[in-house]
C-alpha cells in the first residue's frame, strides 16, 4: 500500500514533468521549417544549417529569417521553386556534421547555405565537397575558408577586405596615433577580425598602446575599458559581435572614454545602436551592407522584412537574403534542381549579381568580389563616413 | 542494404562509438567511487596533441593517437596526485575547473591556433580510404563504393577499442584491482583500514579514465577534420557525464546504453526541431524521477540473466558464494 | 586606477556573492548542487524586464514581480525534480542531473519565448552614475552591494534566531533527525527552495539592470561563476559565499588590470584549484572535505 502511494507520487511528478514538456512545446508559436512538397517537379531542395539554438540563436535567427523572406520572394516570382530544409547546429561542430550529412544523404539537396561559424565550415566543408554538393558560407569570414574544397562559397565578406579600409579612413578622418585593441578571445570570428585589425593598425604607422580580450557572452568590461582610459588612446578598435560591442560601447562612454571606436564586421546591426543607444555614436565599421543606401533593392528588402518580421533587418539577414537569391540565379542559369555538379558549376560562374549588399561576384577562389562602404554612427543612425 | 550504408547513419555510429569510449572513461574514475569531470579537459589534450602531430610533425596516425592518450595521461598525473585527495561535489568541481582551465590555455596558445582551431587534419576514413585504393580496392567490393567502404572500416576500427575496453572492464571487475576499487567505492575509510593503499588505487582509476578520454578524443580528432576550444567546454563535460548517468554508472553496459541513447536522440528528435532541447531536458527529469540507478543496474543484468540463462543461475550462484567466502 | 579597478571589482563580485548565496542555502539544506539555479536567475531578469517594459511598471513592482515567480519556479523545482528523487538509495548524482534537465528546459524555453536577441532595460534604471573625484560608481552598482550584504545578515540572523531558521539549521544537520524531532522537513525543504529561487530572480534583475544586457543563456555564464564561488567560499556556507563572490570579483579584474585579460575565464577555476589542493575545505567551511556525498 506504502509503496503504491509513493509510485503514485512518483507518477504525479512525472505527470507535472510531462504536462510542462509538453504545454511549453506548444505555446512556442508555428514556427515550422517548411516540410511540403517532396521535391516535386520544379522545386529545388536547398539546405541550411543554421546556429538556432544557444548562446549565437540571435545571429542564426537573422539568417533564418533572410532566408525565409527570399524563399517567399523567389517562389512567388516563380521562375525557380525553393524549398528549404532547417537544420539547427546549435553552433556545435559534431551537430553541424550530423546536420550536413542528413541534409545530403537523406533529404538529398542541391545546395546549403550555412553553417554559421567558420569553425563549423571547417568541420562539415569537407563533408559537402566529398559530396560534390555546393555549401556557400553566408557570415563565415575567417581566412582559407574556400580552400576547403572547390564547392565551398561564401557571400560573407571576408575581414581582410573590410577592415583595412575602416582603419585607413578612421585614421585619415580623426588623425589617429595611438589606439587601443579589444576583442573576443574565444570566438574564431572575433580573433581573425583582430589579426587583422593588428596587420591594418601597423600598416597605418599607428601605435597599439595595449591589446585587451574578452569572451563572448561576457558582461562586465569595466576592468578593461578602465585599464584602456588610463592609456589615453586616441580610438579603440573592436573585434566582435554586436551584442558585447554595444555593452562596450555604453561602458566606454560612461567613464568618459568618448573616443571614436571602430569596429568589425560584427558592428553592423542596428541592434547595435539600439542596444547601445546614444552610446553608438561615432561607432566606425566599413561593410558592403548599408541601409541607408538610395538603391530600390535595398529599400525593397528593408520595408519587406520590416512588414514580415517587425524589426530592422541586419547584415546576417542581408546577406542570407542574397545568398538564397545568387543561389536562385544559378539555378535558373544551370535549369535544374538536382544535378549538383551543374548546380555548382553555375554558381561559380555568378557575376554581374545585383543584390542587398551591392554589385556581387564571385572570385576564382569562390570568394566574394564586392565594393566596401565605411560606415559612422551619427544621430542614431548609420552614415557614409566621407 | 545501401540504405544502411548512407554516410549520415555511418557518422551517427561513429560518433555513438566515440562517445561510448567517453562513457567507458568516466565510469572507470565511478568505479571507485569518484566523480571526475575532467574528462572533456583530457579529451581536448588527446585530440590537440594528435592532430597537431600529425599536421605538423607529418607522424602516421597509428603512432599519433596513441601519443594523444599518453599525453592526457601525463597531465593526469600532475593534477591527479593532488586531486584525488578530494572527495564528491569538491573533486567534481575541481575537475569541471580544470578543464575549463585547460581551454583556456589552448584558447590563449598559438600552436593551437586560440579560438580558430586547427583545421584540415587528416581524416582516418581517408587514409583508410587510401590504403584500401593501394589494395586494389579503389572501385569498391561488391556493390559498396570505396567511401563506404573506408567508413565502415573506421566503424570497424572503433568497435574494436570499444570491444577491447568493454573486455578489459569486464575482467577488471573480476581482478585483484576491480575488488579493490569495489571496495573503496563502498566505503573508503574502511578499505583503507584493511589494507587497500586508496590513494593508489584511485590514481590509477583516474590515469586510466584520462587515457581513455585522450585516446577518444584523438580518434574524435580524427573523423571530424577540424577541432576547436569550443567542442571541449562545460557542456561536453556535462554530455560525458550524463552518458554513464542516464545509462546506469555501476556496470560497463550502462555507459555504453547511455552514449548510444543520447547520440541518437538529438537526430531523431530533429524533426521536432524548435522543441528539441526542451524535451531533451524533460526526458532527463522524467528520467531521475523513474531510474534515479540509471537504466541499467546490477538488479536489471541479474534480472536478465535469470531469465535468458536459467540452467547458469546456480552457477552463478557457486562463483558468488566463492567470492564472498 | 587601482582605486577604480578595486570598485570594478566590488560591483562584479557582489553579483557573484548574491548569486552564490542561493546556492549555499540549497547545498546547506539539502546536500545538493542545484544546477538550474542560474536559469532561475535568467527567468527572473527576463520577468523583472517584460514588467518594466511591457506593463511600465516600477522597479520595485519588477523586483516583487520577479521573486514571486522565482518562488513559484523554486515551488515547481522541488515537486518535479528534486522530492520525488529524495528516496532511500538513491545515488547524490540523481538531484545533479534532473537539475540539469531543468536547466536545459529552462534555457530553451526562455529563448522560445523572449528570443535570443540580448534585451536591456531602459536607461532610466540604471544611467545614474556617481562621482567621487575621479572615481565613478554607478547607483545600480551601490544597491547590488547593499542588497547582496542585506540578505547575507537577514539570512544569517533569520537561520539563527527564528523558529523557521532553527528548523531549516536542524534539517540541514540531518534530515532524519529532524523529522524525529518533529521538524516539518518537508515544509522547511519547499521554503528553502523557494526562498533561493525568489533570492536568485531578483539577482537577476539587480545584474540584468547593472550589466544591461538580458538574455537566455546569461543563466550558465553567472551560474557558473556562482558555482565557483560556492567551492570557494565553502559549501553551505553564508559568510563564504559572500567573502569568496568578492574575493573572484576582485581577482577577475585585477587578473585584467595587471595581468593578461586572456587569462580571465581560467581565474575562477584556477583559484579553485589551488584553493582546493591546499585547504580542501574551501575558504570558510569546516570539517572534511566529504562534501556532497
Amino acid at each position: 500500500m506504502i509503496s503504491m502511494r509513493k509510485s503514485m507520487k512518483k507518477f504525479g511528478a512525472a505527470a507535472l514533468a510531462m504536462l510542462f514538456t509538453v504545454t511549453a512545446a506548444g505555446c512556442g508559436g508555428g514556427s515550422t521549417s517548411t516540410q511540403g512538397g517532396t521535391a516535386a517537379g520544379g522545386t529545388a531542395k536547398i539546405g541550411v544549417v543554421s546556429y538556432l539554438s544557444g548562446g549565437g540563436a540571435a545571429y542564426g535567427e537573422a539568417i533564418r529569417q533572410g532566408l525565409e523572406l527570399a524563399r517567399d520572394e523567389i517562389n512567388a516570382k516563380g521562375k525557380v521553386k525553393i524549398e528549404l530544409v532547417i537544420e539547427d547546429s546549435k553552433g556545435e561542430k559534431n551537430e553541424a556534421i550530423n546536420a550536413t550529412n542528413k541534409l545530403i544523404h537523406k533529404d538529398n539537396v542541391v545546395a546549403i547555405v550555412g553553417p554559421t561559424l567558420s569553425g563549423e565550415m571547417f568541420a562539415v566543408g569537407p563533408i559537402a565537397s566529398q559530396a560534390g554538393v555546393s555549401i556557400m558560407g553566408t557570415s563565415t569570414t575567417a581566412e582559407g575558408i574556400t580552400d576547403i574544397g572547390n564547392t565551398v562559397f561564401r557571400n560573407s565578406l571576408p575581414e581582410s577586405l573590410a577592415i583595412p579600409p575602416a582603419v585607413k579612413k578612421a585614421k585619415e578622418k580623426f588623425g589617429l596615433k595611438k589606439v587601443a585593441i579589444m576583442y573576443s578571445n574565444n570566438n574564431d570570428f572575433a580573433v581573425s577580425g583582430f589579426k587583422t585589425f593588428e596587420k591594418a593598425i601597423k600598416e597605418n604607422g599607428m601605435e597599439i598602446v595595449t591589446t585587451e580580450t574578452f569572451a563572448d557572452k561576457d558582461t562586465d568590461f569595466s576592468a578593461q575599458l578602465t585599464k584602456i582610459a588610463s592609456l589615453q588612446p586616441d580610438a579603440i578598435m573592436v573585434a566582435g559581435l554586436y551584442q558585447e560591442a554595444a555593452l562596450i560601447l555604453k561602458k566606454a562612454r560612461e567613464i568618459g572614454l568618448n573616443v571614436p571606436v571602430v569596429g568589425n564586421n560584427g558592428f553592423n546591426s542596428p541592434q547595435l545602436i539600439k542596444a547601445a543607444g546614444s552610446a553608438a555614436e561615432g561607432a566606425i565599421v566599413a561593410s558592403p551592407w548599408y541601409p541607408g543606401k538610395d538603391d530600390a533593392t535595398v529599400k525593397n528588402f528593408i520595408a519587406a522584412y520590416k512588414a514580415k518580421y517587425n524589426k530592422e533587418p541586419d547584415q546576417f539577414a542581408a546577406q542570407a537574403y542574397d545568398a538564397l537569391y545568387i543561389i536562385a540565379d544559378a539555378l535558373e542559369k544551370a535549369g535544374t534542381t538536382s544535378d549538383v555538379k551543374k548546380v555548382r558549376d553555375s554558381l561559380a560562374a555568378v557575376k554581374d549579381f545585383h543584390g542587398v549588399t551591392g554589385n556581387f561576384a564571385f572570385d576564382a577562389n569562390r570568394n566574394p568580389a564586392m565594393d566596401v562602404t565605411v560606415l559612422i554612427v551619427k544621430d542614431g543612425k548609420f552614415t557614409e563616413l566621407k | 542494404m545501401d540504405q544502411w550504408l548512407n554516410p549520415y547513419y555511418l557518422q551517427i555510429v561513429m560518433f555513438m562509438l566515440i562517445n561510448a569510449m567517453l562513457g567507458i572513461s568516466i565510469y572507470f574514475t565511478l568505479a571507485t567511487g569518484q566523480l571526475s569531470l575532467g574528462n572533456a579537459g583530457f579529451m581536448s589534450v588527446g585530440a590537440y596533441t594528435s592532430a597537431l602531430l600529425s599536421l605538423k610533425a607529418g607522424l602516421p596516425l597509428y603512432l599519433s593517437i596513441p601519443a594523444g592518450g599518453v599525453a592526457a595521461c601525463v597531465l593526469a598525473a600532475v593534477i591527479g596526485i593532488p586531486a584525488t585527495r578530494l572527495q564528491g561535489i569538491y573533486l567534481a568541481i575541481a575537475t569541471l575547473g580544470f578543464g575549463e582551465v585547460v581551454r583556456v590555455i589552448i584558447l590563449n596558445m598559438k600552436v593551437t591556433n586560440g579560438a580558430l582551431g586547427l583545421s584540415g587534419i587528416p581524416a582516418l576514413s581517408v587514409q583508410i580510404g587510401k590504403q584500401l585504393n593501394s589494395l586494389g580496392l579503389g572501385s569498391g567490393l561488391g556493390g559498396i563504393t570505396v567511401q563506404q567502404l573506408s567508413n565502415l572500416s573506421v566503424i570497424g576500427l572503433l568497435a574494436l577499442v570499444v570491444i577491447f575496453l568493454v573486455f578489459f572492464a569486464l575482467r577488471l571487475r573480476h581482478s585483484r584491482l576491480g575488488r579493490a576499487f569495489a571496495a573503496i567505492k563502498d566505503d573508503e575509510h574502511a578499505a583503507e583500514v584493511t589494507g587497500v593503499d586508496t590513494v593508489r588505487y584511485k590514481l590509477l582509476a583516474f590515469f586510466m579514465s584520462a587515457f581513455v578520454a585522450g585516446i577518444a578524443g584523438a580518434l574524435a580528432a580524427h573523423i571530424t577534420f577540424y577541432i576547436g576550444p569550443k567542442d571541449f567546454s562545460y557542456h561536453r563535460a556535462v554530455e560525458i557525464l550524463l552518458f554513464a548517468v542516464l545509462g546506469g554508472g555501476n556496470v560497463i553496459w550502462g555507459p555504453l546504453l547511455g552514449a548510444g541513447i543520447l547520440t541518437l536522440l538529438p537526430e531523431l528528435l530533429r524533426t521536432v526541431a524548435d522543441y528539441r532541447e526542451m524535451i531533451y531536458g524533460g526526458i532527463l527529469v522524467i528520467m531521475m524521477i523513474f531510474r534515479p540507478q540509471g537504466l541499467i543496474s546490477e538488479e536489471t543484468l541479474r534480472l536478465w540473466r535469470s531469465k535468458l540463462f536459467p540452467a547458469a543461475k546456480t552457477e552463478q550462484e557457486a562463483v558468488a558464494r566463492r567470492s564472498a567466502g | 586606477m587601482l582605486l577604480q579597478q578595486v570598485v570594478n571589482g566590488l560591483t562584479l563580485g557582489s553579483t557573484y556573492a548574491i548569486i552564490a548565496l542561493g546556492y549555499t542555502l540549497i547545498f546547506g539544506v539539502l546536500n545538493i548542487v542545484n544546477m538550474a539555479h542560474g536559469e532561475i536567475f535568467m527567468i527572473g531578469a527576463f520577468v523583472g524586464l517584460m514588467l518594466v517594459t511591457k506593463l511600465q511598471t516600477g522597479i520595485f513592482t519588477a523586483l516583487a514581480g520577479a521573486m514571486l515567480t522565482g518562488a513559484v519556479l523554486g515551488y515547481l523545482l522541488e515537486r518535479i525534480a528534486l522530492r520525488p528523487l529524495r528516496r532511500r538509495e538513491v545515488s547524490h548524482l540523481a538531484p545533479l542531473i534532473s537539475t540539469i534537465g531543468v536547466s536545459i528546459f529552462l534555457e530553451s524555453l526562455a529563448l522560445k519565448i523572449f528570443g535570443p536577441q540580448a534585451q536591456s532595460f531602459p536607461p532610466v534604471f540604471s544611467g545614474q552614475l556617481f562621482e567621487l573625484g575621479t572615481l565613478k560608481i554607478s547607483i545600480i552598482q551601490i544597491v547590488i552591494l547593499a542588497v547582496s550584504f542585506g540578505l547575507m545578515i537577514a539570512l544569517r540572523f533569520w537561520l539563527a534566531k527564528t523558529k523557521m531558521g532553527k528548523s531549516i539549521r536542524a534539517t540541514a544537520e540531518n534530515l532524519e533527525t529532524a523529522g524525529l524531532l518533529g521538524v516539518n522537513t518537508s515544509q522547511v525543504i519547499i521554503v528553502t527552495v523557494m526562498l533561493a529561487s525568489g533570492l536568485g530572480s531578483v539577482a537577476g534583475v539587480l545584474v540584468g539592470l547593472a550589466f544591461n544586457a538580458v538574455e537566455p543563456t546569461m543563466g550558465i555564464t553567472m551560474g557558473f561563476k556562482g558555482l565557483a564561488v560556492l567551492i570557494l567560499g565553502g559549501l553551505g556556507n553564508i559568510t563564504g559565499a559572500m567573502v569568496g563572490g568578492l574575493l573572484l570579483g576582485i581577482a577577475e579584474v585585477f587578473s585584467v588590470a595587471y595581468g593578461e585579460s586572456s587569462y580571465r575565464e581560467a581565474v575562477a577555476f584556477g583559484l579553485i584549484i589551488i584553493l582546493l589542493f591546499i585547504r580542501p575545505q574551501g575558504l570558510f567551511g569546516s570539517g572534511s572535505a566529504q562534501g556532497g556525498r
